[in-house]
């Protein structure tokens, strides 16, 4: 289960829909607990749009990498250094990695699967990934997928709304 | 004093679970070495057979992608920090 605050599935989606007909990426970041009006406690969430690089990859070795950005994402190395800084410093872990599917459904598509995975683990164990899928420059659905240790596969996670 | 390395979660079974080791050299080729003196095995993860960093490895100097700077014949000296992070990548 993936908990995550309307507002972020707001932010997220609206930067699907402006990076459409190409995936977006961004990363979640958790802040500090806090108590909304029911007294859950719930936790602060942060949003951090990426630039996809992907274009430009794909333009200076289109055999290293073959697909532009309408059909794949690689995180600007600048953006990620940065967000992971922040991510430190103020203690936010990197509660999920987000990027869309335009004009395709929201799976985790192999390609997802083997880049999310490193020396044969998980990059990043305890983060979640959430997809989008956008139609017609439209967000669809949005689901999440996540590390199964005992698998040893990502897999479907549910996404609860909570909080403001 | 020498020059500090973040290490990425994936590869910290190697380090002794540690995020930040320090290592010694005068640029990004020899820091490696230094690293894989000190834990053998983690040159592989980070280099290709041709000692090329792998595409989906991003190393920095300080705060900048060393593929801007110097690739792996960047200059790094004392006090500076290295960042190993891994690509954040896929598609449909």
């Amino acid at each position: 289960m993936l908990h995550l605050q309307p507002q972020t599935l707001k932010k997220i989606s609206e930067h699907a829909q402006a990076e459409y007909p190409e995936e977006c990426c961004g990363i979640i970041l958790s802040g500090n607990a806090v108590l909304d009006q029911s007294t859950e406690a719930t936790q602060q969430e942060y949003v951090r749009p990426c630039r996809n690089v992907q274009n430009q990859r794909h333009a200076d070795d289109p055999e290293a990498y073959p697909r532009d950005a309408r059909t794949a994402y690689l995180m600007a190395p600048g953006d990620l250094l940065r967000i992971h800084k922040e991510s430190e410093q103020e203690n936010r872990p990197i509660k999920a990695f987000y990027h869309s599917h335009p004009d395709h459904d929201s799976y985790f598509s192999d390609k997802d699967k083997a880049d999310a995975t490193l020396w044969g683990e998980p990059v990043s164990p305890d983060s979640a990934y959430v997809v989008l899928s956008v139609y017609g420059g439209e967000v669809r659905d949005i689901k999440a997928f996540a590390w199964n240790e005992q698998q040893s596969d990502f897999v479907p996670v549910e996404i609860l709304p909570v909080g403001d | 004093m020498a020059v500090v390395v973040r290490i990425p979660t994936p590869l910290r079974k190697m380090t002794q679970n540690e995020a930040e080791v320090e290592a010694e050299g005068n640029d990004i080729d020899s820091l490696i070495e230094d690293l894989e003196s000190r834990y053998p095995g983690i040159k592989d993860r980070i280099c290709d057979d041709q000692g090329e960093i792998r595409r989906f490895v991003n190393v920095y100097l300080n705060d900048e992608d060393i593929r801007f700077l110097n690739g792996r014949k960047t200059d790094v000296k004392d006090g500076d920090e290295v960042s190993i992070i891994p690509a954040i990548a896929g598609g449909n």
